[in-house]
């Protein structure tokens, strides 16, 4: 299990579309209410990230989303894999996948370190999995059979979570370092998801973002919460329906200071405002990130041994 | 505990039939009930869901009003969810489950308005091929010519109901210029959904065009197509309506009997 991903580079596709170009710093989720200004406009984003599942059965939406692809590095953000089923991954899905994957060629794919499926029906959510070694076993080998029927690597999201289970023994941040590690996948570090799951439970976000190794991250993500409450204690919902945070712009900053310039994207899913609005989000990202490497290079002048982890808390 | 496949069959029983007897005692509460949390991925799922439909199905949506048709959509989400995460394909149920749906039995065409929209969405994500062209059959016997049936362009529908759907569709639409008050008893419609580059329309056909048409959609041969459209309509002209075929581009394919 853990040379599957070695398995996989030896398959033979070429090389040049895997790699992220030069450009393809920061990124804007592409959703189809704004397709129609993209093909019209261009607009200048370094590369657009779009969920597959939306382009597998409709003909016309995928032959928009090949001429963009001409004009942009593109990633495909898969939602629908479903890496946590017990019941495995379906071999149809996958093959889709696939034949999208050779087709547009993406620089990045990625999914989720959750579940949708299960007896043979799909919700439509991220949903939480217990961290025990049974799923740490069946994760991984659903990533493992993932990169050998997409003949690519992956990454994989941490998700944003509301509910934890009883018998769950490993923390979230070494249950994903984990999967990355013995399948050969990446991470995509989604900095409000991280920041929303350790607010709902009461951990330290840097403390799970430091636990990350920086050679693991391949794509960090950024998207807009909403701020609840019950109880007196704080409830947030990854809602992708609202600006960033303050908050969660101060952890992508010390994201990019601890991981580098990886490829950085903007989600924006509910309550779409104009794509102009969008696009300011993503130069605010592109702001933060040379926030953050002067800011990492301040800590690192002022502190030169600081460096190294303790364990990780969120579970 | 449960093994990860029965924890997972316990949480779609939560999350669909809102039963999260097994699934409750093993999440940890913290501050907020166990059915809190649950009902958090509950209300993302079938909120998320019903939007997917309710894209679809706009105009059912401003026929109904927005509460009612998130009713009826979470009812049908969770009594048919979908299978795959491929949305664009989900909803093909949902016009049968509203004709099937008490609340709305006072809205009689409500059924035909979605099963209209059902059509046209199938007509917007359905991929394109090159028409044939007339000549193709010239190289056919005429004895050959009654058994023939036609592959038609992937995007064509075909809808019939008793109700004026097309004029309800369009009073519908935002800003709309259609009537503002339909007559129900103004008599049902025959339409052609079709597809001019991106763009999806209908028209409404005469009774046999119609039934010559929607008959070849089926895959009936030639000749049961032009029975069906005579059955529906005594002054019928094959010749024309045949030609007419050809001439609107829709066959893509003919397929002889034995390939049939």
């Amino acid at each position: 299990m853990a040379y599957a991903w070695a398995m996989v580079g030896t398959m033979g596709r070429g090389d040049a579309s895997a790699r992220a170009p030069e450009s393809a710093r920061f990124g804007l989720g592409l959703r189809a209410p704004h397709m129609a200004d993209f093909l019209a406009g261009r607009p200048a984003v370094g590369w657009i990230e779009v969920h597959p599942e939306n382009y597998l059965d409709n003909a016309p939406a995928r032959a928009r989303l090949l001429d963009l692809r001409r004009d942009y590095p593109l990633s495909l953000h898969c939602v629908g894999l479903s890496l946590g089923s017990a019941d495995g991954l379906e071999p149809e899905h996958l093959a889709s996948l696939r034949a999208l994957a050779d087709e547009s060629e993406p620089f990045l794919v990625s999914g989720h370190l959750a579940w949708n499926t299960s007896g043979g029906v799909y919700m439509n959510d991220l949903l939480p999995l217990p961290y025990t070694e049974e799923s740490l076993a069946v994760v991984i080998r659903n990533v493992a059979a993932a990169q050998e029927a997409l003949g690519r690597r992956l990454l994989i999201e941490n998700p944003s979570t509301y509910l934890r289970f009883r018998h769950s023994t490993v923390p979230e941040p070494e249950f994903i370092v984990e999967v990355a590690r013995r399948t050969g996948a990446g991470l995509l570090c989604d900095v409000n998801n991280i920041y929303v799951t350790c607010a709902n439970f009461d951990f330290d976000p840097v403390v799970y973002l430091d636990w990350l190794p920086a050679e693991l991250v391949g794509e960090l993500h950024v998207a807009g919460h909403f701020r609840g409450a019950r109880g007196g204690r704080p409830l947030l919902i990854d809602d992708h329906a609202s600006p960033v945070s303050n908050e969660v712009w101060a952890l992508y900053r010390r994201a990019v200071g601890r991981f580098g310039l990886v490829p950085s994207l903007v989600e924006w899913d509910r309550n779409l405002p104009p794509l102009p609005t969008l696009l300011a989000e993503v130069l605010i990202a592109e702001r933060m990130a040379a926030r953050g490497q002067i800011e990492a290079e301040d800590l690192r002048a002022r502190s030169p041994a600081s460096a190294g982890g303790s364990r990780a808390g969120a579970s | 505990m449960l093994a990860l496949r029965e924890l997972q069959s316990a949480f779609r029983r939560a999350v669909l039939e809102g039963d999260s007897a097994a699934i409750a005692p093993i999440v940890v509460e913290d501050g907020l009930f166990a059915d809190e949390r649950i009902a958090i991925n509950r209300s993302n799922v079938l909120a998320s869901t019903a939007a997917a439909l309710g894209d679809v199905y706009a105009a059912v949506a401003r026929l109904v009003g927005e509460r009612f048709f998130d009713h009826a959509a979470q009812e049908f989400v969770c009594a048919h969810p979908p299978t795959n995460a491929c949305l664009n394909s989900y909803g093909a149920g949902f016009p049968d489950f509203l004709a099937g749906f008490a609340p709305g039995r006072a809205l009689v065409y409500l059924a035909d308005v979605a099963r209209l929209e059902w059509r046209l969405h199938l007509a917007a994500i359905a991929p394109d091929v090159a028409a044939l062209t007339p000549d193709r059959l010239a190289g056919l016997k005429p004895s050959e010519m009654p058994a023939l049936t036609f592959r038609l362009k992937p995007w064509l529908g075909y809808l019939a109901s008793p109700w004026p759907v097309d004029r309800i569709w369009l009073a519908s639409r935002p800003g709309s210029a259609g009537d503002a008050r339909v007559d129900l008893d103004s008599g049902g419609v025959r339409l052609e959904i079709l597809r001019h580059g991106d763009v999806v329309t209908f028209r409404p056909l005469p009774a046999g065009v119609f039934a010559f048409r929607a008959a070849l959609a089926e895959g009936s041969t030639l000749e049961a197509a032009a029975e069906a459209a005579l059955g529906a309509e005594r002054a019928f002209d094959f010749a024309r309506a045949f030609a007419q075929l050809f001439r609107d581009g829709l066959p893509v394919g003919i397929l002889g009997r034995e390939t049939a």
